[in-house]
């Protein structure tokens, strides 16, 4: 069941891909016959024919993943994107050594040994990675090396 | 010949400069590791590991250099936690667990490590070889290559992707078809004509090939780490005194060299890389040994050497299509493929002639990398024993860390972090859907080359598409992709039949 609506959903994206191939992408004027709307045509064709054929012939059934898998999953979505957005506003030795630590806990590690681990990562990552291999990362609030 | 000889001593004086030497050795330490590591394959490795690698601005032979030594690195190290811990890596050593973990549970660990790793060192270093053989051989042949040709090359490589890799083929080719799409969003290249952008102007220039792999492969694993997380400590079994004596070697010279040669084609095949040669090689090692089979499977020397072979060989066999003919053989190779187009080096026939400090230096960098890997993990074994104990909880967040550094890092544009986790729960979802990532990031890569060829080749017959089928070439690289088709469906069929004439009715 899961496999058809994944399927449907393809399917409805591809149509409107397909759609938008077929009638808003138009070059002025072009050089070559099949022009800028051609390819995405064949492939949104091609993407329709193969999405049929999935919708026809399922074989996942159920995703199979239970309750707390779910739930631990939504919340390291809800990290990253937390982690993501605090990334330049904190810095990268902040925002990581929380990231690093909730994500461990998270993970089964203990408080003090998760703290540890974050703090650590993040220090060392930022020595590392700005101080010695020169990379660009967010200094935040605290001083740039 | 002598060519060939002149043009490998070029590609030492490249490998072999003090600083490309130390980064053979960081990238095959840091590939063992990560392969060794249970659940982050080769492929997350390099995704992992890529803008980081681009980002420290190194030129592109050094920074390819890097790359590639953690490619074959990691297949090394794939075999540690296949032996130790019966889980594979990656799925390129899965056949490894089957004799090689029998062999660490009777205390032979010691000696299934070495072993393997001498036969994964002949596997390498013997695909290298052919490589530097035929490579320059076959790129001659393809400078020949029309826009017509190239077009029927890319029907043959899908082809070959959706009958070999994956187990329903739809899902393969809808895979490729995501990353063809993909690839199509920007501006057309030939007409100026933005596609698929919505007005908005960070997609103009189209999705990064970075944040694609970063976002497929790292940030999707990550997921998938979390789901799968194990509660209980996977227990590692210790490594002994035991070592490879010079009668196993002896026992299995043959075996090793029949598995080098399979997975080496196997890898050279468009889309196939070590995950088949390994199954491949294990299957026909299992039908050459005759009546004697009953230890397959408990243990036995040939059924742990044959797989390691053979997928070292395909992972360097992989590298020949791409390096050639600019058509990666496997997932990984078209990140490398990528990596190539990051830093303006247009992989194809002319990469030999026009960027011989780039190929030569490269497969001479995987002969210094093989001898390297082979020296790494005899004494070192111990030491990458050790890392699998790292707890899982340390692991994953590592890896967000890694990916976040690396996508920040080039443009620090923190709307890339956002697009990098989107990315990895589509990715996430699609594995879990059983769609295989690898033909998504290949029908990315190749995506621009295929359109392009096509439009050229129609241009130069005004719009007659029996361009197409007009030259041998083309025509027989449709034979070669129908075969890839029908091929393996008919002898899965045959195999069935015969299953069930054998089974009392």
């Amino acid at each position: 069941m899961i496999d058809r609506i994944f399927a449907g959903t393809l399917l409805l994206i591809t149509l409107a891909y397909g759609f938008i191939a077929f009638t808003l992408i138009k070059a002025p004027f072009q050089y070559d016959p099949i022009g800028p709307e051609g390819w995405p045509q064949i492939l949104a064709i091609v993407a329709v024919i193969c999405l049929i054929m999935l919708l026809i012939r399922p074989d996942v059934d159920s995703l199979d993943t239970d309750r707390p898998t779910w739930i631990k999953l939504a919340s390291a979505s809800a990290m990253l994107l937390a982690y993501a957005e605090l990334y330049e506003p904190l810095g990268f030795i902040i925002a990581t050594a929380l990231f690093a630590t909730l994500m461990a806990r998270l993970l089964g590690a203990a408080w003090g040994r998760s703290a540890a681990f974050g703090i650590t990562i993040g220090v060392a990552g930022y020595l590392v990675c700005a101080g010695l291999m020169g990379l660009n990362l967010p200094a935040g609030p605290l001083p740039k090396i | 010949m002598q060519e060939v000889f002149a043009s490998l001593g070029t590609g030492f004086g490249v490998a072999l400069a003090p600083f490309n030497i130390m980064l053979v050795l960081i990238g095959c330490f840091a590939g063992t590791l990560i392969g060794a590591l249970p659940g982050i394959g080769p492929i997350n490795g390099v995704a992992i590991l890529l803008p980081i690698a681009y980002g420290l601005g190194l030129p592109p032979e050094s920074a390819l250099i890097l790359l590639a030594g953690i490619y074959y690195g990691a297949e090394y190290g794939g075999r540690i936690s296949s032996i130790l811990l019966n889980v594979p890596g990656d799925a390129g050593a899965v056949m490894t667990t089957l004799d090689g973990n029998p062999m660490a549970k009777r205390g032979e660990a010691g000696r299934a490590l070495s072993l393997s790793a001498i036969a994964s060192f002949v596997g390498g270093t013997f695909a290298v070889i052919l490589m530097s053989l035929f490579g320059p051989a076959l790129a001659r042949f393809a400078v020949t290559f029309s826009p017509s040709d190239y077009v029927a090359l890319m029907v043959f490589a899908f082809a070959s992707l959706a009958s070999l890799v994956g187990k329903n083929p739809w899902k393969t080719l809808m895979g490729a078809l995501i990353g063809l799409m993909l690839a199509t969003m920007g501006i057309d290249g030939n007409t100026g004509v933005p596609r698929f952008t919505f007005g908005v102007p960070d997609l103009l220039a189209g999705i990064d090939f970075l944040i694609v792999v970063i976002g497929l492969f790292g940030m999707a694993e990550l997921f998938h780490l979390v789901e799968q997380q194990v509660t209980g400590k996977l227990q590692t079994l210790p490594v002994d005194n035991s070592f490879v004596r010079m009668a196993d070697l002896a026992r299995t010279k043959w075996t090793i060299l029949r598995a080098s040669i399979i997975g080496f084609f196997i890898g050279i095949l468009p889309g196939t890389g070590a995950s088949v040669a390994s199954a491949v090689a294990y299957g026909a090692e299992k039908r050459a040994a005759g009546a004697d089979t009953s230890e397959f499977g408990k243990g036995d020397m040939r059924g742990l050497a044959a797989p390691e072979a053979a997928n070292n060989a395909a992972a360097s066999g992989a590298m020949v299509p791409m390096l050639t003919l600019g058509i990666p053989g496997s997932g990984t190779t078209a990140i490398l493929l990528g990596a190539l187009m990051l830093f303006n080096v247009q992989p194809g026939p002319l990469l030999f002639t026009q960027h011989p400090e780039i190929a030569w230096g490269l497969i001479a960098s995987m002969y210094v990398g093989n001898v390297a890997l082979l020296i790494i993990n005899l004494p070192l074994v111990g030491l990458f024993a050790r890392m699998l104990t790292i707890p899982q909880h340390y692991l994953t967040p590592l890896i967000a860390i890694l990916a976040f550094i690396g996508v920040y890092s080039i443009v620090g544009n923190p709307f890339d972090l956002f697009l990098i986790i989107l990315l990895g729960m589509f990715g996430w979802l699609l594995r879990k859907m059983e769609f295989p990532l690898a033909p998504v990031i290949l029908g990315f890569v190749l995506g621009g080359l295929f359109e392009d060829n096509l439009r050229r080749a129609l241009s130069i017959s005004a719009g007659d598409w029996e361009i197409l089928v007009e030259s041998w070439k083309s025509l027989a690289l449709y034979g070669l992709a129908v075969l890839a088709v029908v091929l393996p469906a008919t002898l899965s069929y045959l195999n069935k039949r015969r299953a069930r004439d054998r089974a009392p009715t």
